[in-house]
């Protein structure tokens, strides 16, 4: 590998640079907004709280959305068994996922409060 | 509870097309019988189905949903049939003064037709007791 | 998530129904040979699909504010339909009973059971999950 390669290298570490490649995204699709995560409603950041609750009610949605394909199956409206049962793990998945979170959430708080002042 | 009612019904089945067998079975072995108990030669047999509700008590069919929608079978007569062919065979230690023996009128082949028709039956019962029974089984799996 | 919620009361219920359709088969089965039987269906989506509404799209007048609408989750007096079954070939005797539909009918009905069981345990399974982690 010869020294002369080496800017290939620099174009290409430039271009997988993440606010370079976001800037780039949100000019090259127009209209198709990528949500960024740090960036809030009010265009500031998003603080650690409203993105765990952003993520509580993802975790909610798939809960609803697996509870109704149930109900679809049971009562014969929906044929797709694969379909309710992705559904039905994903809630599953993410709700144990989010449960890890809260335990690891716990302890750290309860780390920061154990400190001495 | 209805599964139970399931298996009672499903080896109904089993039973009747027992029966059938055995009559078919035996209308094969004496296809060639001239003498009886009865005298006279050999008459053939055939089951009669027929099916009553599965509930047994009268509370039970009042109760249960399907009420009297599921029957079980049973093989309610066996018919002899008095049909009797006539064959000319001096020969025969049997035979008339016009050298006619009085033969069962029993076609083989329609008594293996009939024959296989019941094993069929008979497995697809099978096959619902083995369903019924799974059910059951996955039943006992809710909370394991 | 409570234990009395709608979708674990619609999963059960349709085991219920599930369970009696194979008692139905059952009995057409046994009697596929019977002189004048007359094979019967089972139909308990439509009820069951009432009482849930799913989409909020089904409606119902009701007369006084007791009753049940739709979509309340009125599981207990859910009835199904029982009928002849239309597409039965009548043979010579009588008789209308298609064994191979049945045994058709027989293995989708307990596939969608061992489904719903399935599905009652996942269900069961997170509320367990949830209770006994600790801290």
């Amino acid at each position: 590998m010869s020294i002369k390669d080496i800017s290939g290298f620099q174009r290409t570490l430039g271009n997988a640079d993440a606010k370079g490649w976001s800037q780039k995204v949100d000019n090259d699709f127009g209209g198709f907004k990528i949500e960024t995560p740090g960036v809030g409603e009010s265009g500031k950041a998003k603080s650690f709280g409203e993105f765990l609750q952003d993520s509580l009610g993802k975790v909610n949605d798939m809960q609803h959305e697996a509870n109704t394909a149930m109900e679809k199956l049971a009562s014969g409206e929906s044929q797709n068994l694969h379909e309710t049962l992705m559904a039905v793990e994903k809630a599953d998945i993410s709700f144990r996922t989010m449960n890890q979170v809260r335990t690891k959430v716990l302890d750290a708080y309860r780390e920061i409060m154990k400190m001495q002042i | 509870m209805d599964l139970l009612s399931s298996l009672r019904i499903s080896s109904s089945g089993l039973a009747a097309q027992r029966k059938r067998m055995e009559a078919h079975s035996s209308n094969i072995a004496n296809a060639q019988t001239t003498r009886t108990a009865e005298g006279g030669p050999y008459r053939r047999k055939e089951v009669v189905f027929g099916s009553e509700p599965a509930r047994e008590s009268f509370s039970e069919i009042l109760e249960g949903e399907l009420a009297e929608n599921a029957q079980t079978v049973h093989a309610t007569e066996v018919v002899h049939s008095d049909k009797v062919i006539f064959k000319h065979d001096p020969s025969h230690p049997d035979a008339n003064a016009e050298g006619y023996v009085a033969m069962p009128d029993i076609n083989p082949m329609v008594e293996m037709a009939n024959m296989i028709e019941a094993q069929r039956a008979y497995e697809s019962n099978v096959t619902a007791i083995n369903t019924t029974k799974q059910m059951a089984m996955k039943t006992l799996e809710i909370g394991r | 998530m409570d234990v009395n919620d709608k979708t674990l009361k619609a999963l059960t219920t349709a085991l219920n129904f599930r369970e009696m359709r194979q008692e139905l088969i059952s009995s057409n089965v046994a009697n596929a040979n019977t002189p004048g039987y007359k094979a019967k269906k089972m139909d308990f989506e439509e009820a069951l699909a009432r009482a849930l509404d799913v989409d909020g799209q089904m409606q119902m007048n009701v007369s006084d504010g007791r009753h049940h609408t739709v979509g309340n989750g009125g599981f207990n007096n859910l009835e199904p339909e029982i009928y002849d079954n239309p597409n039965g070939v009548v043979t010579e005797n009588g008789n209308t009973v298609d064994v191979e539909a049945e045994m058709a009918t027989m293995a989708e009905n307990k596939l969608m059971y061992d489904a719903l069981v399935q599905l009652i345990n996942k269900k069961m399974g997170i509320m367990k999950y949830a209770i006994n982690s600790e801290k």
